[in-house]
């Protein structure tokens, strides 16, 4: 700044400046729709706030927390997350992984396998939860006809429901839509392992398990740990499935913390709870968020 | 602080319908499940006859109708006039969104063509007019005459007989050890408090006053629901999770023997079935009969900038011929004594099935509690109860604190 009469300086000046200038449209944006936002959630989660009754706007600090914790719904939710979580992402992992080892030998149509395998990826979500709510369908599905022909089921399930298999039936239908992500990030990474190694290995004789454990698994780790970190957060907060397939029942059976935190929110319009739901859940994730965050950081250095 | 909420909510929703507002401009929102869908032939003909004012009619998804209304309202971005039911209005009120309408219907031609009482009905509890009735309708019971002519059954009267004849319906036809037909087709969904309503509510001293859910009589009822399901398997047991559309596809597919709904689809059940559908009203339960009122009404914003254009649109619609054109697209009931008479939309047994049910039509309670018990309160825990998690005891004592917390 003090150096601006002077040409050299001014140039100087222009250059360390205009990075920002050309950054900062994201950035407001981004500040705009991201943080501002996330700010005002976490205000108004200290406040008593019902959309319908507009001129209430009272401070109560962390009144909303502390019925949270002591809400049954609110542990119901978590532990229904804590299995969506535990299940969908390894579940995703493992069919995306083997589907990325198949993709990666060669075979005639491969190009066209490639690309149909991207399709439950592709699709909206609404149309992959209406598909499976019809496929789970009591009168007509197609999996209750299925398995009462093969006599694995004497009757029709009414999988969602059934409190004890709807969170499972939409798990299974949230697999199927996201395996495709691992495949397509692990299939790239599995074409950057040079072919010399594994050529190596098979001339010092060693087996085809042992060449992907010790080739090709530390080739894609650094792929599978940034698709895990994303996909959790992504799975984590997903509740377009859900909502669509039983809007979180029966009951509180499909109930998870972001889907809570909604229809808290939009449906009862009690957006003071909601939000503090919302903020508890995104404390939660934050480990994750950092973990990510750093090994990000750690690639673009 | 509301207005820093404002500015992200509209950010979020619905921003680009706020923006080129013409003078003489009515923003119009309304729910139709029709894909047929009259409402440009309306607003053409009203935009004829009022030539400067413009209609931008918009068709809101049914499932999230009052969670955009009453954003978009908060938002500073609502309608200048919308469909409205009635247990939407004590919030509406209590947020200042509705404009009173009560001198433009009294100086209105059209007032003295409405059917008696619907005004009434659709009043304030504040004492004002904010409604301006569009449609109605009142839940019955439809039920299969073949099915019942079959097994030698009775059209039902009483809970008891409801119960006989939907153990007796339940059957497997074709004799592969499965039930095929399941005598009541019960909406355990968003929306099946009607049901529920007429098998409980009708009881004797059964309401939502206070501890009335939580007496003998109340929790019997809740009971005798679920044990329809759990231990007489007279309903389907995707049950707990149907709506609408699970309900009435499952009765035209023939797969249940009666279920509950109003005349709105009436046409497309005998598309489905022809003869073979008929129509009572509700079986009376413990002592009293109740059925569910469903009302539907048109109102003004008081945020509206044209309110005299948006009451011209609105009383439009409530119109001889209007209104009628208006309810051949919804299948509801014209609320205009003109179009009314020589109604020929809908066959005759569903109309007398409904002016049977009227003189015992009932609406929720017209408080701000009755929206958490309409979307979430009645469905979880019904769902619940059916599927076993809490008594039917249990599921009385949350909506009793809902109420009368």
């Amino acid at each position: 700044m003090l150096t601006m009469n002077e040409p050299m300086g001014r140039a100087a000046l222009a250059k360390k400046v205009l990075p920002y200038a050309l950054l900062s449209p994201a950035v407001l944006v981004t500040l705009a729709i991201v943080f501002f936002p996330m700010i005002q959630a976490a205000w108004m989660s200290l406040h008593d706030y019902i959309l319908w009754k507009p001129k209430d706007f009272t401070f109560v600090g962390l009144k909303n927390f502390a019925t949270a914790l002591g809400d049954e719904v609110f542990w119901i939710s978590l532990k229904h997350t804590v299995i969506w979580i535990a299940l969908t992402i390894p579940a995703q992992l493992l069919l995306g992984l083997a589907t990325a080892l198949l993709l990666n030998q060669e075979f005639p149509w491969r190009p066209l396998a490639r690309a149909l395998v991207i399709i439950p990826w592709a699709l909206p979500s609404v149309v992959i939860a209406l598909m499976w709510v019809w496929i789970y369908d009591a009168n007509y599905g197609i999996l209750n006809e299925f398995m009462l022909r093969l006599g694995l089921i004497k009757a029709s399930v009414p999988w969602l429901a059934d409190p004890d298999t709807a969170l499972y039936a939409i798990i299974l239908t949230l697999t199927w839509q996201g395996f495709p992500f691992f495949a397509v990030m692990i299939l790239a990474g599995l074409q950057s392992i040079p072919k010399s190694y594994y050529e190596a290995a098979s001339l010092d004789g060693a087996s085809t398990l042992r060449q992907f454990w010790h080739i090709t698994l530390p080739g894609i780790s650094g792929v599978l740990i940034t698709a895990v970190l994303l996909r959790t957060i992504w799975v984590a907060n997903s509740i377009d499935v859900i909502f669509v397939m039983t809007g979180g029942g029966p009951g509180y059976a499909t109930y998870t913390l972001p889907l809570y935190a909604f229809i808290k929110a939009r449906t009862n319009l009690d957006f003071g709870y909601g939000s503090s739901l919302a903020v508890l859940f995104t404390l939660m994730l934050l480990g994750l968020v950092v973990v990510y965050l750093r090994r990000a950081g750690r690639g673009i250095d | 602080m509301p207005k820093l909420v404002s500015v992200t909510l509209a950010l979020g929703l619905l921003a680009g319908t706020a923006a080129a507002q013409a003078d003489e401009t009515v923003r119009f929102w309304y729910h139709f499940d029709n894909a047929d869908n009259p409402m440009s032939e309306l607003v053409a003909k009203f935009e004829a006859e009022n030539p400067g004012i413009k209609i931008e009619a918009e068709n809101i998804p049914w499932n999230s109708y009052y969670d955009n209304l009453y954003t978009s309202i908060v938002a500073g971005n609502a309608p200048d006039a919308a469909m409205v039911k009635m247990f939407a209005q004590p919030r509406l009120v209590e947020m200042g969104a509705l404009e009173p309408i009560g001198d433009r219907i009294d100086a209105w031609e059209g007032k003295a063509d409405l059917q008696d009482n619907l005004l009434n009905l659709a009043q304030a509890s504040d004492g004002n007019s904010y409604y301006l009735p569009v449609q109605y309708v009142v839940l019955y019971l439809y039920y299969r005459q073949d099915m019942f002519e079959e097994l030698g059954l009775e059209v039902p009267k009483t809970c008891d007989d409801f119960r006989d004849a939907a153990i007796k319906l339940t059957r497997d036809t074709d004799g592969d050890g499965q039930t095929d037909v399941y005598g009541f087709g019960f909406r355990g969904g968003k929306g099946g408090h009607d049901h529920w309503g007429s098998l409980v509510l009708s009881r004797s001293g059964v309401d939502f006053s206070k501890d009335s859910l939580g007496s003998d009589a109340g929790v019997a009822g809740s009971q005798w629901v679920v044990d329809l399901f759990q231990k007489d398997k007279v309903f389907p047991p995707s049950a707990p999770n149907d709506g609408f559309k699970e309900v009435t596809g499952a009765f035209k597919a023939g797969k249940t023997a009666m279920t509950i709904h109003h005349i709105g689809s009436s046409n497309g059940m005998v598309e489905a079935l022809g003869d073979a559908v008929s129509a009572a009203p509700v079986p009376e339960c413990g002592g009293g009969h109740w059925t569910a009122f469903g009302d539907e009404s048109t109102a003004i914003f008081s945020s509206a900038q044209n309110k005299d254009a948006a009451w011209k649109w609105i009383s439009f619609l409530s119109s001889e011929g209007n209104n009628k054109e208006f309810n051949m697209a919804t299948g509801q009931l014209p609320v205009t004594k003109s179009d009314s008479e020589n109604w020929t939309l809908h066959e005759k047994r569903f109309v007398d099935a409904t002016v049977g049910s009227l003189p015992f039509a009932n609406l929720l309670p017209n408080t701000p509690e009755t929206s958490d018990f309409v979307n979430t309160v009645w469905p979880v825990n019904m769902q619940r109860a059916l599927t076993g998690e809490i008594t039917a005891e249990q599921m009385n004592a949350e909506i009793n604190k809902l109420y009368n917390p």
